[in-house]
């Protein structure tokens, strides 16, 4: 049911941009007027290519944001959030654990 | 005073919820000389508002509980005559084996304790023979079914099955629900009613028993 | 004779209905929304639009484009390997292929860790299992990553837990020591929620999810709220998500208050202003399936609460759109068409931020 509901509704998370404006309205409490505007000046499209397949994969790809299928040398994991953390400007908790982590 | 002020007086007074109301209510009808029978049915009505109350979220189940016990209270006084000797209907309730949900459950049996009838509440995860021997021991005449997992309810459909095998399903009304039984599902497995929540349990057993 | 549509009663069973009888289930429907919760009834161009999303010919249909939300999924770490036969399908996998499959295959916006009882009281014993767990997944994934479970204070009554069942004292108009158990439960629920997410946060969890709060009434609430407001205060990052578990706060012990209002007999929009101020980033609100009324009743009813609470609220609201809530038909396999109408018509007719 809930790919019914993604299908139906959802912005398709690494295939698009669904899961940078999930983070904005989670860390931020953006409504999804405020977060999709957000995210879409950050990463400079507009807010309705955030749900675009087409539109998101080259900026993911350029920008290190992680994309759905798996692409030799493109950052993944922890990789991939921290680059979305300088990009959306935002805090997310398990980067700054793993960087606590490395020793000086 | 006429007959249905009266009545509107007792019923009013069970919507405060308090004690000491509901019995100056109930004197002052019988002083009126109205019979004891028809002051319960005042009472009743008012409690069965109470009910609509707590669904719609604006008095709670402490309350239920003290309307409930003002009403007793209130009918202890009364000369109720023959009318007085009335046993009251028993209801067994319980949540199946392997499902360990107590809330719902426990609503149900506190409505239908407050609606006037005997409630024997086994809990949860109780095992079908226990709510046989329930059955037996107390001489029920409905017996309530709760399951909250679809794992789970097919132990609603083997109690059934267990009473009548033990001769007993013709002796007593089997009511069910909890969040994934159904009317469909009640019919299914032969059960005699379904109710989608606490206040729709009591107006199914009042139907059914009363 | 008028033609019919195809549609569903609360409990997934086909049912055929003409326009006319749509629309007279979507105005009672939306009614008893009004007169229960006292809030502003729909307007007929919305009682159109919802004959219009139900009548649609496909039987799959979906928000326009650009008005697409995140699709958050609690549980969905055992949705695959579960096989409890409640929802998970018993693909043998670990959580990790379980929240990396909703990740990469299945397009979710964010996912949450999740332990097989799902209560916050079981998760006490083996927390540091959970941040094993938590710390390999944040290794490896990118969408946001919560850990989820209920709080489901019923745990903490006899004979699962430690305080005198209130149910019971309730029957036995006991009710200053229904009262004291309940509180007591409570202060030990907080407790524990706190605990347990000092160590998840620790392990890297983006935030926490509580999942069916108020599912043993009031107190149920009031310990959940409470932990978000501790967890608030120690955590200002954290990302707090509350969903509830029905649409109305039962009130078992009906005096508690969290922030001088009483919890019980709160509905959705009343919530989301508690979950505000204890300092939860989302809100889930809830609006139960009635099994035995029909898809557009159901529907109508859910539209009109949440438009509501999304009107007032100044936090996303991420609806519960799951099995027997949402509008969604109370069935273990949601029959497609009615969830993808209901998941159309709550974004595009209540202004929600995600489900």
């Amino acid at each position: 049911m809930p790919i019914a509901h993604i299908m139906a509704s959802g912005m398709t998370g690494l295939r698009a941009g669904g899961d940078l404006v999930a983070r904005m309205e989670l860390s931020k409490s953006m409504r999804i007027k405020e977060a999709k505007e957000y995210v879409a000046k950050k990463v400079g499209v507009d807010p309705i290519d955030l749900s675009d397949e087409y539109a998101m994969r080259d900026v993911r790809e350029e920008l290190g944001l992680g994309v759905i299928t798996s692409v030799p040398n493109a950052p993944k994991g922890i990789a991939a959030k921290m680059n979305i953390e300088k990009v959306l400007d935002t805090k997310i908790k398990c980067c700054d654990t793993f960087r606590n982590q490395l020793k000086k | 005073m006429d007959k249905q002020a009266i009545l509107k007086e007792l019923s009013d007074a069970m919507v405060t919820c308090k004690a000491d109301v509901i019995m100056a209510a109930t004197k002052k009808a019988a002083d009126a000389g109205m019979p004891g029978a028809e002051i319960i049915d005042g009472l009743a009505a008012g409690m069965t508002q109470v009910g609509d109350l707590f669904e719609r979220g604006k008095v709670f189940l402490p309350h239920v509980m003290m309307a409930a016990n003002g009403m007793q209270a209130a009918i202890n006084t009364l000369d109720m005559g023959e009318a007085g000797a009335t046993v009251k209907k028993v209801i067994i309730n319980g949540t199946v084996e392997g499902d360990v949900h107590d809330i719902g459950k426990s609503i149900v049996s506190t409505m239908l304790q407050s609606a006037g009838f005997e409630v024997h509440d086994l809990g949860r995860d109780v095992p079908i023979a226990k709510f046989v021997e329930a059955v037996r021991e107390y001489n029920a005449d409905m017996v309530g079914l709760s399951a909250l997992m679809t794992t789970t309810l097919n132990g609603q459909k083997d109690v059934i099955e267990l009473l009548k095998a033990n001769g007993l399903r013709d002796n007593v009304k089997v009511m069910v629900g909890g969040a994934p039984a159904t009317q469909t599902w009640a019919e299914k497995i032969g059960a005699d009613c379904y109710a989608e929540n606490a206040s729709e349990a009591v107006e199914r057993a009042k139907a059914l028993l009363l | 004779m008028a033609a019919e549509y195809a549609l569903r009663m609360g409990d997934g069973k086909r049912v055929f209905m003409s326009k006319e009888k749509i629309k007279e289930e979507a105005i009672a429907g939306a009614g008893h929304a009004v007169d229960y919760g006292s809030i502003p009834d729909l307007s007929c161009d919305e009682i159109d639009k919802i004959i219009e999303i139900c009548i649609m010919p496909g039987k799959s249909v979906s928000v326009e484009i650009g008005m697409e939300v995140p699709v958050t999924h609690d549980i969905g770490t055992i949705r695959l390997d579960g096989d409890q036969g409640n929802s998970g399908v018993g693909i043998p996998s670990s959580r990790l292929i379980g929240m990396m499959m909703h990740e990469r295959a299945f397009g979710a916006d964010t996912m949450e860790l999740g332990h097989i009882d799902y209560s916050y009281k079981a998760v006490k014993p083996i927390v540091f299992q959970e941040c094993q767990a938590m710390e390999v997944a944040q290794q490896n994934m990118i969408v946001p990553l919560f850990y989820g479970a209920m709080p489901n204070m019923g745990l903490y009554y006899t004979p699962d837990g430690p305080y005198e069942n209130p149910g019971d004292l309730l029957k036995a108009f006991k009710l200053d020591e229904a009262f004291a158990s309940m509180e007591k439960s409570a202060a030990h629920l907080t407790r524990d929620i706190v605990w347990i997410m000092q160590k998840l946060y620790a392990s890297g969890a983006d935030g926490i999810n509580l999942d069916t709060t108020g599912a043993a009434g009031d107190a149920d609430a009031y310990a959940a709220l409470n932990a978000v407001k501790a967890l608030r205060e120690e955590f200002p990052d954290m990302y707090i998500e509350v969903g509830m578990a029905g649409e109305n706060i039962i009130g078992m012990h009906g005096m508690l208050e969290f922030e001088g209002t009483v919890l019980a007999g709160l509905w959705p929009h009343q919530q989301v202003a508690l979950a505000e101020k204890a300092g939860a980033n989302v809100f889930g609100p809830v609006v139960n399936t009635n099994t035995s009324r029909s898809f557009p009743w159901n529907l109508a009813r859910a539209i009109t609460f949440i438009k509501e609470c999304s009107k007032v609220s100044k936090i996303p609201l991420h609806v519960d759109v799951g099995m027997g809530v949402g509008g969604i038909p109370m069935f273990e396999t949601p029959p497609f068409d009615a969830v993808t109408r209901a998941s159309k018509a709550l974004v595009e007719m209540t202004g929600v931020d995600g489900l």
